[in-house]
């Protein structure tokens, strides 16, 4: 077997708040093949997020390392994209700008910028709404575009972050196709962080389960779904039943953390309500 | 995806007249024009009465005393000087605001050592130092100019500064993780996030300086509109006083109007939230 593509090596987290102790990771290892589709999913407040602004760069782990092709992760780089969770486009910039920005800073050539992007807002599907600006859009586009900004400089692994928690179920399904679809073509290396355990299935080739505070692994499970999976494969009986041993499994890590007894588990027993 | 939703009202359009249709258009400027006509009717008439020979000149009084201020050349000569102080002091308050406001956000030792003087002196009316700046700078444009300078700065220092700071966090992980430095994050982030606070600061500056000016002239003068208004009151040429106020009203107007412009080209992303 090669070399992994992206290796986490026992990654932990520690932050210290008005004199305590939080540990926000324990122990994290994880080896991720190229071009595979990794989701991580756990409870509210159990580091995902974390754990993918690590591997960007973007904050230092207390102990442990970020492997990149074998080369120890210090700062963001060209070689990883991110995709946040919130609305991170610049407001004061339309969206061909946005999506230039990568290659802005990088001190690359406008013209060469501009037909990079120009492939890209095709290839997310927003040609038309380049000189739009962000309030312009609706929060789908404006996804999309958040997309082709992490695109654009080519990176060969794309981190997001709950990219599609803010969008309406509808439009979230059309983009988990739209991901897919632009994942096959480019083959990325894909770091998923979701709420949404059917999303997190759908789209990922292993499904890496956390435990709550303090943040570990708690298994992780390959999806053995055949791709291309189109919507039809969420109602086949072995991705509800992955879906169900993973509700089971954030149940628990749910309940422990909020020391929930027995007796109150006819509440607690619908997941979805714990979120 | 059904993005943008654009009301098409076809039918009003073909079946209203070229009248309604000005009148529909137009309805919020008509609407402020009448307003305008209604007060200076009631002027006018109550002006007429002569019951407050000292208060209220008729408009019709004052707009031919404008005419034989205008073309004696008097007019002028007072506008001229009082353009020339207030467009000074607000250029020297504009740039070393800005500056200012960029240094107290950027460093927290600078701040530190600053905010105290900011936050007294702002909160002390400055105008009373008035007397004081003619003793020094002498009774021509120069005290004049340094009245506007200090009554203009500290807005705009205090926006710069609260738009630099409160640029959301989220902005700048999004450049930092697109391997920015601190220079680009500078220039491409917290400068044009804050542009909007920095117009609102110049905004108020402007206000804030033509009480400068007035208040300085008033103080000791030869020439510039606030000592024309102060002149004539004393001798109880209420008219002229009321050409005098009206012009500076008009400049207020003007100039704000300049840099709402300016806003709006500078950052036309901001028109959608400042409704």
């Amino acid at each position: 077997m090669t070399a992994p593509k992206l290796a986490l090596n026992s990654i932990s987290m520690v932050y210290s708040q008005r004199g305590r102790r939080f540990v926000a990771l324990r122990d994290i290892s994880l080896d991720i093949e190229a071009g595979e589709f990794i989701s991580l999913v756990g409870a509210s407040g159990c580091g995902k997020t974390t754990l993918l602004r690590v591997v960007d760069g973007l904050v230092a782990p207390t102990h442990g390392e970020v492997l990149v092709d074998g080369a120890r992760v210090t700062r963001p780089g060209p070689d990883r994209g991110f995709v946040f969770q919130q609305d991170a486009l610049f407001p004061w910039r339309t969206v061909l700008n946005n999506i230039i920005f990568g290659l802005e800073v990088q001190g690359r050539a406008k013209h060469e910028a501009l037909v990079r992007a120009d492939a890209l807002v095709r290839l997310v599907g927003l040609g038309g709404f380049e000189h739009h600006y962000p309030h312009e859009l609706s929060g789908g586009m404006r996804q999309r575009a958040n997309l082709a900004r992490a695109l654009t400089i080519d990176p060969d692994i794309l981190l997001m972050d709950e990219p599609f928690a803010a969008l309406d179920a509808q439009t979230r399904e059309i983009m988990q196709a739209e991901l897919l679809r632009i994942w096959r073509s480019d083959r990325k290396t894909v770091m998923f962080v979701t709420h949404q355990i059917d999303e997190a299935v759908y789209l990922a080739d292993r499904v890496v389960v956390m435990t709550s505070r303090p943040g570990q692994i708690k298994a992780v499970l390959d999806v053995d779904i055949p791709r291309p999976r189109d919507l039809s494969v969420k109602r086949t009986p072995r991705f509800l039943e992955l879906v169900d041993a993973i509700w089971k499994m954030i149940e628990e890590e749910v309940k422990a953390a909020l020391r929930i007894t027995d007796d109150d588990r006819e509440v607690t027993s619908r997941p979805i309500a714990t979120y | 995806m059904a993005d943008v939703a654009i009301p098409l009202d076809l039918e009003r359009e073909e079946h209203e007249s070229a009248t309604t249709r000005f009148f529909r258009t137009h309805a919020s400027t008509l609407r402020g024009a009448f307003s305008l006509l209604v007060v200076a009717a009631v002027w006018e008439i109550a002006g007429r009465t002569g019951r407050w020979p000292l208060i209220l000149a008729p408009i019709s009084d004052i707009w031919l005393k404008f005419l034989q201020l205008a073309a004696s050349g008097e007019l002028l000569r007072h506008v001229l000087v009082s353009l020339n102080e207030f467009i000074v002091g607000f250029a020297m308050a504009a740039v070393f605001g800005v500056v200012l406001g960029i240094v107290i956000a950027s460093s927290q030792t600078a701040k530190d050592v600053i905010d105290p003087w900011v936050s007294a002196v702002y909160a002390t009316p400055t105008v009373a130092l008035a007397p004081l700046f003619i003793f020094v700078f002498g009774i021509d444009a120069p005290s004049k100019m340094a009245v506007v300078f200090l009554l203009a700065v500290f807005p705009i220092v205090i926006n710069t500064a609260t738009g630099m700071t409160s640029t959301d966090r989220v902005y700048i992980e999004a450049a930092r993780s697109f391997s920015a430095n601190r220079m680009q994050i500078f220039t491409k982030v917290l400068i044009p996030s804050a542009l909007p606070f920095i117009v609102a600061g110049l905004r108020l500056g402007i206000g804030r300086g033509l009480v400068g000016v007035v208040v300085g002239e008033f103080i000791g003068a030869r020439a510039g509109l606030g000592y024309l208004i102060f002149k004539s009151s004393q001798g109880f040429q209420i008219d002229a006083m009321w050409v005098g106020v009206f012009l500076l009203a008009g400049t207020g107007v003007l100039a704000v109007s300049i840099l709402q412009r300016v806003e709006r080209r500078m950052a036309p992303w901001r028109q959608f939230e400042l409704k």
